[in-house]
């Protein structure tokens, strides 16, 4: 009988990327800014499903980068500063002692030593001023034009106190393109009772390879909620974005939503240090499996008087060629008086929720739709037709599995 | 041509779940605009009668025939019967985590736009607006399913209706307000004056006939209508000798035919 090693659930080739096969250097020389608006169409209608918007309407300011260098660099509110990460680390002396590397050491592993040796860093710097309360989302898009590169980003977020923000980070690449590297970078610091609403999708083809690596400081009354979407899964996505609720009554809120597919390794986790006193974390992940292996974890780590909880929730819809979720939601106290819970659960579409709604007029793929969308919690995304189309593929599929 | 004068008419039926005969040969008809009631003992088979009318797949129809307005949708699916206009609640609906009722509105309003200022006024004469943001029965108490399950009905619009007891396991406060749901849900329309919905409802402890009076009452024991009548005399008996009192009556009758 064949066991299951534990090492075993991540094949070694498709989460270790070798790199040096992968151009790090531009070869090409850095591009003009342009405004959104400028942004070629076929490019923008891409950018799109990821929630960045080139028109900008309901949008407080926008940076893309596209490979190696940004090319749009726009912020249209004056309690907000927007820079190339390059360009803010000259301009300000204390960036770099106090906050660069210092959410995300630089030591972490092989991808966070390949950014830190990048000798012109980019990516994106955002400051929202003391109070400040920016009404649109600030929106990031990470673009990828060819698939022969490692593209690296460095971000850093930075909310002076009372300071708000929604920022939207679209992840993905050209139509076409295969194969290619990302790696990115992001350190926020959420101020003294500010509050930063992080939501990031993700969009790659079968070939890409990602490794986002996340590091948030909060301080007292803070609050940072991340929502994580990964809509068209990459190759293998290893990401374990880790927030420090450092200040007293600081709190933190993760929703991650895996859509997997066949062939994709896609490795999610979360770590939240709750050290202050009074400091509160909920995660929740939720992953539909339709082949392809998704390992969704998370850890809380309680060390003064606290609330946690971390709930892992997947759907196996179908798990061909050794498709499976591993759930592995995970606590440890060292306080007397932190109160910390988890639960994990795994199933399919249950076929009399499904019927119950057909009895009220729904088709079945109408009904898996429903389904799957509020299993998922995807209303939380805002995204449009990307996410409907992906959910009736899903949908599609359980249909046409076993009921 | 002229409607056909019976909403629902069941031929011979019988129907198994998982290869077991749980309703064997059984005939009803239930025409335009009555109201009938279903008792009998639990067990019997009176919620695997009206889960096959509506559909589910478990509910295995082999032999006989169910004919829906003059339709014959034996071979019908759940949703196809749904949309010609048959609607049920359950005794025990499944919870959707993540689907709210709002959902099932919103899906209703989807395809009958025209509906969507009814629908507002219907959720605040039942007072269902707290009942709109929570998933699908998850937490709800008793006599809160039957009122959601209940006013899904009256959003949805069915020209049949089938209720699973929506008078079992809750208190008498509850009992009021679903008894009064029940009523308005089969009382006159403005536009069908002479006649109520057709409906079947099944009752095990016949209180909701206290509130929505029947037209007819049909006695189910073991998979077979054995008895049907007068719902007043019919519950009366039920209430003094129970359901045994039925197969005595049954039994005795049978001797006088012989």
């Amino acid at each position: 009988m064949k066991q299951l090693d534990f090492n075993d659930n991540q094949p070694e080739d498709s989460l270790n990327i070798d790199l040096g096969k992968y151009r790090a250097v531009p070869d090409t020389p850095s591009p003009a800014l342009i405004a959104p608006g400028q942004v070629p169409p076929a490019d923008a209608r891409v950018m799109t499903r990821v929630g960045v918007s080139a028109a900008e309407l309901e949008r407080s300011a926008t940076y893309i980068q596209e490979d190696f260098f940004p090319v749009c660099v726009a912020a249209h509110s004056e309690y907000l500063e927007l820079l190339p990460i390059a360009d803010a680390l000259a301009k300000y002396d204390w960036l770099r002692e106090k906050y660069y590397w210092q959410a995300v050491p630089a030591n972490q592993d092989k991808y966070t030593a390949q950014a830190s040796t990048v000798s012109e860093p980019q990516g994106y710097f955002i400051r929202v001023k003391a109070g400040a309360k920016i009404p649109y989302p600030v929106q990031a898009c990470l673009y990828m034009t060819r698939g022969d590169i490692v593209q690296t980003v460095h971000n850093i977020v930075i909310l002076e106190e009372g300071a708000e923000l929604k920022l939207i980070t679209g992840c993905t690449m050209r139509d076409g393109v295969r194969a290619g590297v990302h790696i990115g970078i992001t350190e926020s610091y959420v101020g003294i009772n500010a509050k930063l609403t992080s939501t990031m999708v993700h969009s790659w083809s079968q070939e890409t390879q990602v490794r986002p690596h996340s590091g948030t400081i909060v301080e007292a009354g803070g609050a940072y909620v991340e929502n994580y979407c990964s809509l068209q899964p990459a190759k293998s996505v290893k990401t374990n974005p880790k927030t420090w609720l450092d200040g007293k009554g600081a709190s933190a809120k993760y929703l991650t939503i895996i859509l997997g597919s066949e062939g994709a390794a896609i490795d999610t986790g979360g770590e939240v240090y709750l050290n202050g006193k009074n400091t509160s974390a909920e995660l929740a992940h939720r992953a539909v499996c339709t082949g392809g292996r998704i390992n969704q974890t998370g850890l809380l780590v309680g060390s003064n008087v606290c609330r946690a909880h971390v709930d892992c929730a997947g759907m196996v819809v179908d798990a061909r060629n050794d498709g499976f979720i591993l759930s592995i939601p995970g606590l440890r106290s060292s306080h007397p008086e932190a109160r910390m819970s988890h639960e994990a659960s795994i199933g399919k579409i249950a076929p009399e929720q499904v019927e119950y709604l057909q009895s009220r007029g729904m088709d079945e793929r109408e009904a898996i739709s429903l389904i799957i969308r509020g299993f998922l919690g995807a209303d939380v995304f805002g995204l449009g037709a990307e996410l409907d189309a992906r959910i009736e593929e899903i949908a599609e599929l359980a249909g046409h599995g076993e009921a | 041509m002229r409607p056909n004068p019976n909403t629902l008419k069941i031929k011979a039926l019988c129907v198994q779940v998982e290869g077991q005969e749980l309703i064997h040969n059984l005939n009803l008809t239930i025409p335009e605009g009555e109201v009938h009631a279903l008792l009998g003992p639990n067990g019997c088979g009176k919620t695997t009668l009206i889960m096959a009318i509506m559909g589910f797949p478990a509910y295995e129809v082999s032999q006989g025939q169910i004919f829906f307005e003059g339709r014959d949708i034996t071979e019908l699916g759940l949703t196809e019967r749904a949309r010609l206009g048959i609607g049920l609640t359950q005794q025990r609906p499944p919870t959707i985590t993540g689907v709210r009722l709002q959902h099932i509105i919103d899906y209703v309003i989807s395809n009958n736009p025209q509906r969507s200022d009814e629908i507002a006024r219907l959720v605040s004469d039942f007072k269902m607006g707290p009942f709109l943001d929570r998933d699908i029965h998850a937490g709800l108490s008793g006599g809160e399913i039957k009122r959601a399950e209940l006013f899904q009905l009256f959003v949805t619009h069915p020209r049949l209706a089938l209720l699973d007891e929506p008078d079992s396991g809750i208190d008498m406060d509850a009992l009021k307000l679903v008894g009064e749901m029940v009523n308005a849900l089969l009382s006159k329309d403005p536009h069908r004056p002479a006649k109520r919905k057709t409906a079947l409802i099944i009752t095990h402890t016949n209180q909701i006939l206290d509130y929505v009076p029947a037209d007819k009452a049909h006695v189910m024991l073991d998979g077979r209508i054995l008895c049907s009548g007068n719902p007043y005399i019919v519950i009366n008996e039920i209430k003094q000798h129970g359901y045994e009192g039925c197969v005595t009556c049954l039994q005795a009758a049978k001797e006088i035919r012989s």
